[in-house]
């Protein structure tokens, strides 16, 4: 049979060659590049030379096309080393911070010839190392681009020498010098000095938030034209009519720092001062009261008067609100049953209030206890009455020179023109502020100043106490102290510092008493004075009652004027630090605005903060509602936002506002001036107005805030994970409530003790060796913001203007959360710094792909900024949302070149100026674009820390360490070290405090290295929020019975 | 002798009595004639949107993430959202080849070349988000681990974002490799059509030296289970390890259980859906009704309907789990950034709930998955509703986290943002216009397997053929070639 035949393609049907081929290499094995014959790989077409060839060519043509000029920097050492100086050895001097009549002592950090930080000099019995944020910010201000560099006549830059010539020839009798408040006793004397060489000449001090009434109000009643000092460690029970005493009132540093002593709370002897607090407009210091009632701003001084009857035992009267008047009589109350313990201040300006308020201090007994006249304070001197008559002598033309240092009236008086017109009558005028402003430029000659930190000189905050300032830094620019111009042109042939140094050796104990007062910064009297009141004539009360009682009634809507913390009354405009600091109780940066209450809102604005949807809309959305706000013939238009905390009937507004854009790029059109609306109420500014129309214009306007939702209780619970806080009486009823609320929510996970090991499935660590802590006492934190401001100098973190804040780009690595709770239009206020929680189990270090965020052994959470790639997961992930990103250039520290331009405004720009650059903290990296930061807990001061410990061969101990934002709080609120080590301050504030500590979102299992002690309010009104929770516990326990 | 079963009922997979010859002249028609005017109108708007998006990528990374409205509490928006998208349209096209080649689903013939195409396009598309979302996008080699001069420092294993990037370039790699393997040999037809000496030579290269010996159908059946094998596991873990960047955080809406299944449903869903958007515009510019069938489509409708049905089962248990573990913070997330309306963001919720859960239903109805209009308008809603959904988990979740203090301002993009997105549907449609001219968008070999089940044309021939002698089959079929 023939063999059938198979085939599966025409090929092999055919059998063509095409096909043989395929089936002869269909199988094979060998690599094909032996296929020709025989010739070896390196002789085929395109051999390993070509490629070599190919490859130099294509890298070298690649290199000279992308090759680009790298700046050339060059870094020259010294010829001839200064003694002083170790390159990367910081020195501090002791010096003191002097603006305007506020006066701080304060140590100076210097690297390598640069001032670069501020912090508290600890040997100062009044400020006690207290800073404030101004305080901090203030080196910043030495490098600012655009202080005077030169003196000029008729705005053209001339010399010293030429200035002094032309002083000589245009000096001329009467001579006024118009200064803000001195408190330097030897620069009075060189004023006064000078002065004798002109008859008729006097000297004014002009304080642009004047405390006049105080002055006058004390020279009724006491015959002292002083004010005396306050002792609030004293007072059991503070009575505070609108004084904001721990953010703008007098001495802030030192009050907040004696406040925090009565706030401490002992959990074994549970006692706190009582702070009743009476205002119109929500203010910082308000917000801290363990009660606050409302009134009317033309109701201050029945308020005062009230209080007063009600202290001398005959009832309120005259007071209609029901709440209030209850307040009032509660208030009375408690400073009846604690005389001799309490201590009644006023923020008033009326001197009417003032006397009404000296005579309840004198009911109950303050003088001598809370209120001391043995050392008067002196940081403000001004009487507005003397300044009236300067500027209708001026006006009159009876002033020949002016001589105008600190003061800015052209600005700052509520009747700036009718002051400008004066002063083109008077004949010669010389400014020596340090900058262009509104009034220098109206000034024929500008003899610039020195920045205090370029400067001598010396300071009086209280009487009998000293504190002097000496350079840090060679004097920047062709500047001279005021003080030098004075004696040069009243025939001196010293200079200031001679003359200083002479001033204080005869006083002091000759040279070496100059040099150990130099070193220490203080003069301090030997023993302090004994506290003693002084003799009261109370003449003047019924007047002054009878007067507060026949005020006329305010009209519909009402102004209050008040102060803000970081920019006062416009010192701070200028400053980038200070504009950026969010404000304690409206959050909000780079701007003034009127503030509204919730009730005004929903009838003025159409905006109701209980309507969730309202709300929202409010909250997420940055453009505000402008209004408009007229008082008299005058008028501003302002966004109008919703503060909670503030009187219905009352709108309040910031001054320091709508500098000129002379006085530096961070006060260019920013806010607007709110001091022409102040008038002269008597013989006193007051500032408010008591009748005042609003309008909305319709126009919308973005404000800036860093916070935008305020209350931590939502439509589904109450955060109390969050934010603890309760009141005395809650805490001695039961002082565990905190602690057992924790070990309830814990409980299914271990409880407290073993949460660390049972709430998780991974192995838990050993810890030895430093473990670094933090707590945070929520009840002494009165969130002021020094804190942020000195963390913002310590670590370089950079400004990034408002459109920057708009858009959530703020850069702090600390903030102080404000929350609201229980009652919106009255609500109780809590701080809550909240920075990197350095988690133990952190969520952030687990989610980046590059391990650009990991844990150190001594529990630190810390960010490698050359391995990070900005993914931002780590901040998506932080539950504590304290991450940073660098969303542009605001540091010029980037590799791509002219990427800051449009990008970012002139203020950020202004930032990396060469000039602005020398605040930089050598030691701590200047991070660029696209990466994420965040607190560090200062590494670089532990590192410092635990090398000097290392020197020393002993274990580090608390003095070793302290981070920035601890070393500038004046209330001692951050307390920071060792936790492994039993002896430090941390340990046993833990140990102590068992029932107040919590960590925020404990049950996430993230262990967070940063502890708060929770807030507790010396108020028997039970904390809403926390009554709150238990009524819904107690309905859940009985729906599961 | 057949190797599926055939049933009398179903329809055939292939209309039009083709024969081979036709099949092949059907699909490369369109490859060796000029691109028709609409072609070119489409493929420069696409050109054009892809050059708006490199600007917008040069403006960010020239200027930064800045160029985007993110804030310190939304860290990711837009950016990750185009991401999880693009992803998930990746997901159908592996899925069609691998998964239903290993069930052995005969359709799967007609449609699996153009949404392979579409699943390495997306793909593409999709990796263009996390490389430009870094800040620092020229260090993004730090992801890779390799032996490095950088000491000791190595990627971190336990991030979800590094298992992202295994995920993904797996996926990219083994979806590619399998969708070129299947285009050697139509790459080959192609070739031995070529009318130039230059498209010879091209189709040449890119057929790597196909012949169509035995051995070549061989290795290449075998390749293709192997990586349907491979590609069976990946289409489950690609989008299982994309919702691990958001199940293993902490915050509340994105730490969840449910979302490996949840996503790859998900991701099946709007990849179908994206599928349906191409391959109703294919058939109709390319004549290819024959080919792309409504069994077809009804097939790919049910699929829709399932898993969106799989998705609103999920979002319903959200819900409910929101409510039942009492957890106040999932409860805000759920119940009021998302599920309550009038919230800041609750359009985009419901606006996800109405096109995923709500509108798909209507495909329960035959008419309606045989409707083509219904079909293409319903592929775009379902894409829209898919894109709302990732917004929805990214944004709403972050903006309202744990700290009332950190709430976030309103978060909407900025023109650079929508811009990126803008430029990666360029990118996908200049490559998609590309493979339309250059590649057969059928699979040529394997519609002509089908062919033997389904064609009418083979049936009735086929005994015709079994009858003649050797000559007269020869003579009759050799001017095919």
């Amino acid at each position: 049979m023939e063999q059938k035949k198979y085939w599966q393609s025409f090929g092999e049907l055919n059998q063509s060659e095409a096909y043989n081929k395929d089936v002869k290499d269909e199988f094979r094995e060998e690599l094909p590049f032996e296929a020709e014959e025989g010739k070896s790989f390196l002789d085929a077409k395109a051999p390993r030379r070509d490629f070599l060839k190919y490859l130099g060519f294509s890298t070298a043509a690649a290199a000279v096309a992308a090759s680009c000029e790298m700046p050339v920097k060059k870094a020259i050492p010294f010829a001839n080393k200064p003694e002083d100086i170790v390159p990367g050895v910081a020195n501090y001097y002791a010096t003191t911070y002097v603006q305007d009549g506020d006066v701080v002592s304060i140590l100076a950090k210097v690297r390598d010839g640069r001032p670069i930080k501020i912090e508290g000099n600890d040997l100062s019995p009044i400020t006690q190392g207290a800073t404030t944020a101004r305080v901090q910010a203030s080196v910043l201000d030495l490098y600012d681009t655009s202080r005077l560099r030169f003196p000029t006549i008729d705005g053209k830059e001339v010399t010293f020498e030429a200035v002094d010539k032309a002083a000589a020839a245009s000096i001329t009798g009467p001579v006024v010098v118009l200064t803000s408040t001195i408190t330097s006793p030897s620069t009075k004397e060189i004023i006064n000095q000078f002065l004798s060489k002109y008859p008729g000449s006097r000297h004014v001090t002009y304080d642009a938030v004047s405390y006049s009434a105080m002055i006058q109000a004390n020279e009724a009643t006491y015959g002292r034209k002083a004010i005396p000092s306050y002792h609030f460690e004293n007072a059991k029970v503070i009575v505070s009519l609108g004084a904001d005493f721990l953010g703008t009132w007098l001495g802030a540093a030192e009050f907040s720092k004696q406040y925090a002593a009565g706030k401490k709370l002992n959990e074994k002897n549970p006692e706190m001062s009582k702070h009743f607090h009476f205002e119109s407009v929500a203010s910082m210091t308000g917000s801290n009261a363990d009660e606050k009632y409302l009134h009317r701003p033309s109701e201050a001084g029945a308020v005062a008067a009230a209080l007063l009857s009600a202290v001398n035992g005959q009832g309120v009267a005259g007071i209609s609100d029901a709440r209030l008047k209850a307040g009032i009589e509660k208030a009375a109350k408690a400073l009846n049953e604690n005389k001799g313990a309490g201590l009644v201040v006023s923020g008033s300006n009326d001197v009417n209030e003032q006397i009404i308020v000296n005579a309840i201090n004198e009911a109950i007994g303050a003088g001598g206890k809370t209120i001391n006249w043995a050392a008067t304070l002196n940081y403000r001197q001004g009487v507005d009455a003397d300044f009236v008559q300067l500027v209708n002598d001026m006006n009159a033309g009876t002033v020949g020179t002016l001589l105008i240092y600190g003061a800015n009236p052209a600005y700052s008086w509520f009747d700036a023109e009718k002051f400008k017109a004066g002063l083109k009558k008077v004949k010669t005028t010389i400014s020596f502020n340090g900058k262009m402003d509104e009034t220098s430029e109206l000034c024929k000659i500008v003899a610039p100043d020195h920045h205090f930190l370029e400067s001598w000189g010396d300071a009086e905050p209280k009487t009998g106490y000293y504190s002097l300032i000496q350079p840090t830094i060679y004097p920047l620019f062709k500047t001279r102290q005021w003080q030098d111009s004075l004696l040069k042109w009243s025939g001196a042939s010293t200079d200031y510092l001679a003359y200083l140094k002479n001033y204080w050796s005869a006083k002091n104990g000759g040279e070496s008493g100059w040099d150990k007062a130099l070193q220490d910064g203080v003069i301090n009297p030997a023993a302090a004075p004994a506290a003693s009141g002084a003799s009261f004539n109370g003449g003047a009360v019924p007047g002054a009652v009878s007067a507060v009682s026949a005020a006329k009634k305010g009209g519909k809507i009402e102004l209050v004027l008040y102060e803000k913390v970081g920019i006062g009354a416009g010192q701070g405009a200028s400053n980038p630090w200070l504009q950026e600091l969010p404000d304690p109780v409206t959050r909000a940066t780079w701007d003034n605005y009127v503030i509204v209450s919730p009730a005004l809102a929903r009838t003025l604005l159409n905006i109701d903060l209980n309507n969730g949807g309202q709300a929202d809309a409010y909250e997420v959305n940055p453009p505000k509602k402008v209004v408009k706000i007229t008082a008299g013939d005058k008028s501003i238009e302002l966004p109008a936002l919703i503060i909670p905390g503030t009187h219905p009937d009352t709108i309040g507004i910031a001054v320091g506002y709508g500098r000129s854009e002379k006085v530096g790029k961070a006060a260019a059109n920013v806010g607007k001036n709110a001091f022409i609306l102040a008038a002269l109420s008597g013989s006193n500014v007051k500032f408010g107005n008591n009748d005042v129309t609003v309008t909305v214009t319709g126009d919308k306007y973005p404000v800036a805030l860093t916070q935008t939702h305020s209350r931590y209780d939502t439509t589904q619970g109450n955060r109390t994970e969050v934010m603890k806080e309760l009141t005395l009486a809650q805490y001695k009823h039961d002082p565990e409530e905190i602690l057992n609320e924790r070990k309830k929510e814990l409980a299914p996970w271990g409880g407290l003790e073993n949460f660390e090991k049972d709430g998780t499935i991974y192995p838990v660590f050993d810890k030895p060796g430093i473990k670094w802590g933090m707590s945070v006492d929520l009840n002494s934190c009165n969130g002021c913001g020094a804190c942020v401001v000195a963390c913002n100098a310590e670590n370089n973190i950079p400004v990034v203007g408002k459109p920057e804040v708009l858009r959530g780009h703020e850069m702090h690595w600390l903030r102080i959360d404000r929350y609201y709770s229980g009652d919106m239009d009255n609500p109780n206020v809590v701080f809550q710094p909240m920075m990197c929680q350095h988690c133990d189990n952190a969520p952030c270090e687990n989610v980046c792909p590059v391990a650009a965020t990991n844990h150190s052994t001594e529990g630190l959470n810390q960010m490698t900024y050359n391995r990070c790639i900005g993914t931002r997961y780590c901040a998506n992930n932080c539950p504590y949302k304290v991450r940073r990103f660098n969303w542009a250039d605001y540091t010029g520290a980037d590799s791509f070149p002219n990427n800051q331009e449009g990008e970012v405004n002139d203020v950020v720009i202004n930032m990396s100026d060469d000039l602005t650059r020398m605040v930089l903290n050598p030691d701590v990296t200047v991070r660029s674009r696209g990466v994420i930061e965040k607190c560090s807990f200062c590494v670089q001061r532990l590192q410092e820390g635990k090398l000097a410990a290392k020197k020393e061969s002993r274990p580090l101990e608390d003095k070793d360490v302290n981070v920035a934002c601890a070393q500038a709080c004046a209330s001692g609120c951050i307390t920071f070290g060792n936790v492994n080590n039993p002896e430090s301050e941390i340990s046993k504030i833990r140990k102590n405090n068992p029932n107040r500590s919590f960590y925020v979102l404990e049950q996430l299992h993230v262990l967070p290295n940063v502890s708060y002690l929770a807030k507790v309010r010396n108020s028997d009104e039970a904390v809403a929020a926390h009554g709150a929770e238990k009524k819904a516990e107690k309905h859940a326990e009985k729906e599961h019975a | 002798m057949h190797l599926k079963y055939e049933s009398q009922l179903r329809e055939p997979l292939v209309d039009g009595d083709k024969d081979y010859h036709q099949v092949t002249e059907d699909i490369v028609r369109p490859i060796e004639a000029k691109p028709t005017r609409l072609w070119y109108i489409g493929f420069y708007i696409a050109a054009a949107l892809l050059l708006f998006g490199v600007y917008s990528v040069y403006r960010e990374v020239t200027y930064g993430i800045g160029q985007w409205n993110l804030n310190k509490t939304v860290g990711w928006g837009w950016d990750i959202t185009n991401f999880v998208w693009w992803v998930g349209i990746g997901h159908a096209g592996t899925l069609i080849s691998a998964i239903l080649l290993l069930f052995r689903q005969g359709w799967r013939t007609g449609v699996n070349r153009a949404a392979e195409a579409m699943t390495i396009f997306a793909v593409m598309c999709a990796g263009q988000f996390p490389i430009f979302h870094m800040g620092r996008v020229w260090m993004a080699f730090f992801v890779l681990p390799y032996p490095n001069t950088r000491g000791p420092l190595w990627v971190n294993f336990n991030s979800p974002l590094l298992w992202d990037v295994f995920a993904i370039s797996t996926y990219f790699t083994v979806s590619l490799l399998f969708w070129y393997s299947g285009l050697l040999p139509d790459f080959a037809t192609v070739r031995d059509r070529a009318f130039t000496k230059l498209r010879k030579r091209l189709y040449g290269i890119a057929s790597f030296g196909w012949t169509g010996s035995t051995k070549h159908w061989q290795r290449h059946e075998s390749l293709s289970l192997v990586l349907a094998g491979l590609s069976t596991p990946l289409v489950l873990s690609v989008h299982t390890i994309v919702s691990f960047d958001f199940a293993t955080s902490v915050i509340p809406g994105w730490h969840t259980t449910i979302f490996p299944p949840y996503f790859v449903a998900g991701a099946v869903f709007s990849g179908f859906a994206m599928v349906q958007t191409l391959m109703i515009i294919v058939r109709k510019v390319f004549q290819m009704d024959d080919y792309i069938t409504l069994g077809h489509i009804e097939a790919m409708n049910k699929v829709i309907v399932l898993t969106g049905s799989i998705v609103g089962v999920a979002y319903l248990t959200e819900l409910f789990m929101g409510w039942y573990s009492q957890n106040k913070y999932e409860g805000y997330t759920f119940w009021y950034s998302r599920a309550y309306l009038f919230s800041p963001y609750g359009w985009s919720y419901w606006g996800m709930m109405a096109c995923n859960v709500i509108s798909p239903q209507i495909f329960w109805f035959r008419k309606m998955r045989r409707n083509l209009f219904v079909t293409f308008f319903m592929s775009i809603i379902v894409n829209i509703g898919m894109w709302f959904e990732r917004f929805v988990i990214i944004v709403t979740s972050l903006y309202r986290d744990y700290l009332p203090s950190s709430w976030s301002v309103y978060y909407s993009p900025t023109i650079w943002e929508i811009g990126f997105y803008a430029g990666t549907f360029g990118l996908f449609f200049v490559c998609f216009f590309l493979f339309a001219k250059y590649f057969p968008v059928i699979a040529i070999a394997e519609i002509k397997y089908v062919l033997k089940t389904s064609g009418e044309n083979y049936k009735s021939k086929v005994g015709h053929i079994e009858e003649q002698p050797l000559e007269a089959f020869v003579h009759e079929h050799a001017h095919h070639h």
